[in-house]
């Protein structure tokens, strides 16, 4: 009984205790399947059945190991066709001790197989799926595979330092070329196992362990002796389990030398620039004695053969001399350039009378242009007024335009315009030549400007010249402040366009001693009052702003009856002055203020988006500017007008006492200040001790000092660069006196011509008005 | 006979100017440096002179200075002759007193036309 209850209870305990372990081994993450000592199998739980996909109606405690691997055998586990026997027996070998294997079955997960003996007999299994991590050993396997072969193949030398102790932890057999060290030398060893230099581990160090991701160039010497240039660049990382820097060398050497080699050939090459533009002019010099020679004594033989009537000579004597003369161009032009590419062409500026410039450059063509039977038309404004640029160069290059034309057409019109045009809020001057040549493709326009060349190379032959031209005047329109395009097509001809500025300004490495003041803007005086007249209440606006900041005094009226009225009360310094307004318009009040002694004499600017500039300055206008404003113009214009207003005075400059007495009582008239003095000297003296007049009236045959050495005086001192001067003279003047007075004077006035009396209006006008827009109003009483 | 001093001292020049200008008309008188130059405008008396600018002894722009400031040479008018055609050039003759300027290679109707100039205008 007693055994039987114990049985009982140990039914009841075993029971118990069988629970407990089926709760355990569901709960645990692997497959799990035991056998008691005869292989028999005992128990097993759900991820066994399903690693191995185990249908329910083979599981069973009769079932034994040898019944598992059988079935599982024949189902494919093992592979196709393998010998389950075998695999058994295997197996079997096994069981009386620990061991595990991996299985990789045929749907390619892994699982990973231990089989334990059994205190008592029988042994345990236990399947664990190692599917995910064999897959991620086999990622980490391939990265690292792939990092050694890139490591291995990269043409970059790449090393791992220590933060710590700065030992090199890794490095590639890049890096150990790169450096021309083994890798033993400096595997493990500090960064200054690498150099011979010691200052060049600091210099690394410095790099590699800086936070800059920056790339940086590395120069150090090899043990060998020769020089590395690398390019350094660095990440942070952790390395097995240590901060480290990886830094990467990528070697420039190549790069480096190709540089120093293209410097060294830039450096020879301008040299031997500068030596063949030394040589070229002087060989320049020395070609043009003996050419002036065959020039000069053919001429001779030529006026010889002239008066014998020996024409068998005179037509061998005349090719002779076209020869000569054809040499002595070309000579000339490669002298000019090779004293621009040696940088010794120098620039002069002057004011140019742009109507005097296209009336001389006229005279000049005109013969070319005959040759080819070509009509030059000039499109010239005559109020265009004067450039402050270089006259010989400008000159220059407007002929060598003109040239090409005429050269390259035939039968044909050539028209030479010019205009003035504002650019980035700065007055520029266009010159255009225009042809209906032969023209040319963009190919030939691409070598255009280039020495030596010609459209093309048989031009030379067709046509001559030097194929220098362009060159020069492309250089020099550069020197000048300006530029050179061209637009053509064959067939339709070409438009060649200068642009230059208005007012040409000395390179800064020019010699700053004969380099003449730019435009500066003096601050204006506060007592300086101008009357603005417009309806649009947006130019009083822009208008108060502008010219508000640079202190002027500003006044409004909105009509030119309130401005006539305001004028009359409180005459003001200077008035801008709409055109189209109500009540009255800007004509009407510019005619009324030329009549009234007390309005005449103040200058007006037109300030409308009518453009009759001619009826303006007809009715007396200073200026004349179209809207939109350019407001540097407007106070550019304001400021001359000021200074000019500060005193009126005009300076008379004459050793006739008779003249003098006319002259003044002539400038009374018009309502302004005269001041008489007899000769250059007396009027130097006076313009040293008073403040600058509105007008010099110049003699030029004086005793003590006379007119052109004043001028010479006068002109040198930047002062009176600008101030005006009208020349009076009786003196028959030559053409040369004539271009000289031309650029350094308003306008050339003969006594004997006119009468004086008749003066008035234009001295009137003179006082109040700029030096250009005056002479070019002017130009057609020049002295005949 | 109107009388023109030429100073240059390039013989070639002023071989072939001389006898162009005496071709028409002039009656010349020759100097090859800057120092005859200036002794020849007292003795001579000539009615204009060319003067080269590029000389030796005296430079031609010294001459012309010290040809102005002596009364008796003063009211002589001087064209200046240069190789260079350099406005600066230009402007130096002119500061140093010479009443005008031309370029070489002299081109003889130019340059007839300012000594005719010259001539008359003093006259």
């Amino acid at each position: 009984m007693a055994d039987i209850k114990a049985k009982a209870k140990d039914g009841a305990s075993a029971g118990r205790e069988a629970a407990l372990l089926r709760a355990t081994l569901e709960n645990m993450a692997q497959g799990v399947a035991m056998y008691d000592a005869d292989h028999k199998l005992v128990t097993w739980n759900t991820l066994f059945r399903q690693y191995l996909e185990m249908p329910d109606e083979f599981l069973g405690t009769d079932r034994t190991f040898s019944d598992y691997i059988r079935y599982i055998g024949a189902r494919g586990e093992f592979g196709e066709g393998a010998d389950i026997e075998q695999e058994l027996r295997k197996r079997l070998a096994m069981l009386d001790r620990s061991h595990s294997f991996e299985r990789v079955r045929p749907d390619g997960t892994v699982l990973e197989v231990r089989r334990d003996p059994v205190p008592g007999g029988g042994f345990i299994a236990i399947y664990t799926d190692i599917t995910e991590r064999k897959e991620a050993e086999k990622q980490l396997r391939e990265d690292e595979e792939r990092f050694r072969a890139i490591d291995a193949a990269a043409p970059v030398g790449l090393i791992i330092v220590g933060e710590k102790n700065q030992n090199i932890l890794h490095l590639n057999p890049s890096f150990c070329e790169i450096a021309g060290k083994d890798a033993k030398a400096l595997l493990g060893r500090p960064l200054s196992s690498i150099f011979t230099e010691a200052e060049k581990s600091k210099e690394l160090a410095g790099i590699i362990n800086g936070t800059s991701s920056e790339r940086k160039e590395f120069h150090f010497k090899r043990p060998d002796g020769a020089e590395a240039y690398v390019m350094v660049s660095r990440v942070a990382l952790d390395y097995r389990g240590e901060k480290a820097v990886i830094a990467s060398f990528v070697d420039i050497h190549d790069r480096v030398q190709a540089e120093i080699e293209l410097r060294q050939a830039k450096e020879a090459a301008e040299s031997a620039s500068r030596v063949k533009s030394s040589f070229l002019a002087n060989m320049s010099h020395e070609l043009r004695t003996p050419l002036n020679a065959i020039i000069g004594y053919s001429e001779i033989l030529l006026e010889d053969a002239t008066d014998r009537g020996d024409k068998a000579s005179m037509g061998d004597l005349e090719k002779i001399q076209a020869a000569g003369k054809h040499l002595l161009g070309l000579i000339n032009d490669i002298l000019d350039l090779s004293k621009i590419e040696a940088g010794r062409m120098d620039v002069y500026l002057e004011h140019v009378f742009l109507t005097r410039l296209v009336d001389e450059v006229k005279t000049i063509v005109e013969p070319m242009m005959k040759k080819n039977g070509n009509k030059l038309v000039v499109d010239c404004p005559r109020d265009i007024g004067s450039v402050q640029t270089d006259l010989t160069k400008l000159k220059q290059s407007i002929i060598n335009l003109l040239s090409n034309a005429a050269k390259f057409t035939k039968d044909g019109i050539v028209t030479l315009r010019l205009a003035r045009e504002m650019r980035d809020g700065a007055p520029w001057i266009r010159f255009e030549v225009a042809d209906s040549g032969i023209g040319m493709t963009d190919e030939q326009m691409g070598r255009l400007f280039q020495a030596f060349t010609q459209a093309d190379s048989s031009t030379t032959r067709n046509f001559g010249g030097t194929g220098l031209g362009l060159t020069i005047t492309r250089h020099f329109c550069a020197m000048l402040g300006g530029s050179i395009e061209v637009k053509s097509e064959p067939g339709q001809g070409s438009t060649f366009t200068i642009l230059l500025p208005d007012r040409a300004t000395k390179a800064a490495e020019d010699e700053p001693d004969s380099d003449r003041p730019a435009i500066v803007h003096e601050p204006a005086s506060g007592d300086i009052h101008v009357l603005v007249v417009d309806d649009d209440p947006a130019v009083h606006d822009v208008l108060a702003t502008t010219l508000g900041k640079e202190g002027y005094q500003i006044a409004h009226a909105k009509d030119g009856v309130e401005a006539l009225h305001m004028m009359r009360a409180h005459p003001p310094d200077i008035v801008t002055l709409d055109v189209m307004m109500p009540k009255m318009d800007g004509w009407s009040v510019l005619g009324i203020m030329k009549s009234e002694p007390q309005l005449a004499h103040i200058p007006v600017i037109m300030l409308t988006i009518v453009d009759h500039r001619n009826l303006g300055f007809s009715l007396g206008a200073s200026e004349y500017m179209t809207k939109p404003i350019d407001r540097n113009r407007l106070i550019a214009l304001i400021e001359k007008f000021a200074a000019s207003r500060r005193d009126g005075t005009v300076l008379v400059i004459d050793d006739d006492p008779d003249v003098r007495a006319m002259v003044k009582a002539t400038i009374d008239d018009v309502g302004m200040k005269a001041t008489t003095v007899a000769n250059g000297q007396a009027a130097l003296d006076w313009l040293a001790s008073q403040p600058q007049p509105a007008l010099v009236l110049l003699d030029l045959m004086m005793p003590n000092m006379d007119g052109f050495e004043f001028l010479e005086r006068v002109r040198q001192n930047p002062h009176y660069v600008d101030l005006p001067i009208v020349v009076l003279t009786a003196k028959e003047l030559t053409d040369h006196e004539r271009g000289y007075l031309a650029e350094r004077t308003l306008l050339v006035l003969s006594k004997s011509a006119q009468p004086i009396s008749k003066l008035g209006f234009a001295l009137a006008a003179i006082a109040g008005r700029t030096r250009d827009m005056q002479s070019a109003a002017l130009t057609d009483e020049k002295v005949q | 006979m109107t009388k023109i001093l030429l100073v240059e001292d390039n013989e070639m020049n002023r071989d072939m100017l001389s006898r162009r200008l005496m071709r028409n008309g002039f009656e010349i008188v020759m100097a090859v440096n800057g120092q005859e130059g200036l002794d020849l405008a007292s003795s001579e008396n000539p009615d204009l002179i060319l003067l080269d600018m590029s000389l030796p002894i005296i430079d031609g722009w010294e001459a012309a200075r010290r040809l102005k400031a002596d009364a008796a040479t003063a009211k002589i008018p001087v064209i200046a002759l240069t190789a260079h055609a350099m406005v600066q050039d230009k402007e130096k003759a002119l500061a140093a007193g010479c009443d005008d300027f031309d370029t070489k290679p002299v081109e003889l109707p130019r340059l007839l036309e300012k000594i005719n100039s010259l001539l008359q205008n003093g006259g």
